[in-house]
């Protein structure tokens, strides 16, 4: 069976041949050290940063590469930037990216770091030119990949959720005081982003991926970011729009966020068709989730990051079986860690991961009894 | 009726109106309440706060925007301080190479100023070299770092190593925190502190100053 075959069984909450496996994203450093090879460009992992199409194509194969050696099953890709972008860099040499956030180099990690906005004030937007949709452009990586991949992965192209988008494009710091004293404001924001999405997403579906990640936090360790009413009020409306979007497009919407999403789960299970992360740091039990939601959800994750980073290979192993056993019975799930492969994890670890997945992973699930 | 230190404790707790807020301030100071009273009653609610987002009745985005009125209260509270009092001493503090998590540390800075502490802000991802820098420069007493990442705290080692080659180590005490971090990898790296939460980080912030 072909990898892409593989995940679309999975999506479909059936039993491929073996649990598909797949990473988000990984930090060029780690793929250097995979291809063995040096990547010459700085990326992101939050916004579009490579206007030089050439540079996007290496990008794309860079990571197909990367992919085909560690023997995933999907590949995750992001947007790219509209053709008539160009980077904005200062003469500090810092970057203000297409959503108005400003951006450093980090040398070392070979990535641009976001860390402010352009906005000080809810008045600066009305002078910004919010990014169009529809130019063209958006689409080329998600494009150039499946035409270099065919059918050998699945192909899932990543967006940014409104309101992780809005938080991150304003900064935190800005986002907070706004969401309580310039409600409206936020709230039509997080409309102009979602009605952004919408467009893209039937795009996307043009473009051969098989699925939609939206991405983007909603919760961290404690829990949600905000108040469940205004989930209730003003993100979940959204999300559901987005979603009917895309099953209008016959695909599916999965929502990537880090930690404990229990207070919001129900609620967010109702609307999308699956979730990635789910990090068992952040008391997310993915076999809890399984009983729960498993005839509903796929289920991405979720071996630690931090077993990732400092755990012994041996742990890595015991607890990847322990994933597929809570997670993989009767199909809906892809292995992964609960986020991504950062420059801080052991690669022989990651590795490890991928190489339990493929020995224990084979349907029909006979060593996890 | 509350008294206008109970009024202006509820109205923080409930993410009141800003206007209400200064209103309240404004009736405190103006009954003969002293400024250290205030920043008191400021100080209870903070704990309290972070009590209630321990427990998960407050949301990140809550905790947040208390810190947010917290510093908003000192700035509105500053003219009428006594001459007398002064600020607590200056804590220098960012969150370390590879991380670019800052909303804990953002959390710590309001709750430090809103405890009269100067603070100096270094931002995220920053080398060892520049929190070096920043000690040698400024005449601070704490030094705190920040990380949320398994893999960058290793850096905080790197910053001690630093400030032992230079000779700085006995200028500044040093406070850790970040989810990662542990008390014993504080107590390994050679800090002379760790919190858990921003509530601690003042804390103990408090205590390193006085001794």
């Amino acid at each position: 069976m072909d990898s892409r075959e593989r995940v679309i069984r999975a999506l479909e909450s059936e039993e491929p041949d073996r649990v598909p496996i797949t990473e988000i994203d990984l930090e060029v450093p780690v793929m250097e050290k995979i291809n063995g090879e040096i990547f010459p460009v700085a990326t992101s992992l939050q916004t579009q940063v490579v206007a030089d199409r050439k540079l996007e194509e290496k990008k794309n194969k860079f990571k197909i590469e990367c992919y085909k050696r560690v023997g995933f099953d999907l590949l995750v890709v992001d947007l790219s930037a509209p053709e008539t972008w160009k980077p904005s860099i200062k003469p500090d040499g810092t970057m203000i990216d297409l959503w108005g956030r400003t951006l450093r180099l980090d040398k070392q990690a070979k990535a641009w770091v976001p860390y402010g906005t352009i906005f000080s004030t809810p008045e600066d937007l009305d002078d910004f030119e919010f990014p169009d949709p529809e130019a063209p452009g958006w689409m080329f990586s998600t494009e150039y990949s499946r035409s270099l991949v065919k059918d050998s992965l699945g192909l899932a192209t990543f967006i940014r959720d409104p309101f992780a988008h809005a938080w991150e494009m304003l900064t935190p710091m800005k986002f907070v005081p706004w969401m309580y004293r310039e409600r409206k404001f936020i709230d039509s924001l997080m409309k102009k982003l979602t009605e952004f999405n919408i467009e893209i997403i039937t795009r996307i579906s043009e473009m051969g991926a098989d699925f939609i990640i939206s991405g983007g936090d909603y919760c961290e360790e404690m829990g949600p970011m905000a108040p469940t009413r205004f989930f209730k009020e003003s993100i979940f409306p959204n999300l559901r729009k987005q979603v009917e979007a895309a099953h209008k497009n016959h695909l599916k919407l999965i929502k990537h966020t880090d930690g404990n999403l229990n207070p919001i789960l129900d609620d967010l299970a109702n609307i999308v068709d699956g979730i990635h992360s789910l990090d068992p740091t952040a008391r997310m039990d993915i076999g809890d989730v399984k009983l729960k939601y498993g005839n509903k959800l796929l289920l991405i994750g979720n071996v630690s990051v931090d077993s990732l980073a400092k755990k012994s290979r041996i742990e890595v192993v015991e607890e990847t079986k322990e994933c597929i056993k809570q997670a993989s019975p009767g199909g809906g799930h892809i292995l992964s860690s609960s986020n991504s492969w950062a420059g801080g994890a052991k690669l022989e670890n990651c590795l490890a991961m991928v190489e339990t997945g493929k020995r224990y992973g084979t349907y029909p699930l006979m060593h996890m009894r | 009726m509350d008294t206008p230190l109970a009024e202006l404790k509820n109205l923080i707790l409930r993410i009141a109106d800003v206007e209400d807020i200064k209103k309240a301030v404004g009736k405190a100071l103006s009954s003969e309440v002293g400024s250290d009273e205030v920043f008191n009653s400021l100080g209870e609610a903070l704990e309290e706060v972070g009590k209630k987002y321990e427990r998960g009745e407050y949301f990140l985005s809550e905790l947040m925007m208390v810190g947010l009125l917290a510093t908003e209260i000192v700035e509105m509270v500053k003219p009428h301080q006594d001459r007398s009092t002064k600020t607590l001493g200056k804590v220098i503090i960012g969150t370390v190479k590879g991380d670019i998590h800052d909303i804990g540390k953002n959390i710590v800075i309001m709750m430090l100023q809103a405890a009269r502490f100067e603070v100096i802000d270094l931002g995220i991802d920053i080398p060892a070299e520049r929190f070096v820098e920043a000690v040698e420069n400024e005449d601070a007493a704490v030094l705190g770092m920040s990380a949320l990442l398994v893999s960058t705290v290793d850096e905080m080692k790197n910053v001690m190593e630093e400030l032992e080659k230079k000779g700085l180590r006995d200028k500044v005490r040093v406070v850790v925190g970040g989810r990662p971090v542990t008390k014993e990898f504080a107590e390994d790296i050679g800090a002379d502190g760790y919190a858990e939460d921003a509530i601690e980080a003042v804390k103990v912030v408090k205590g390193l100053v006085k001794e």
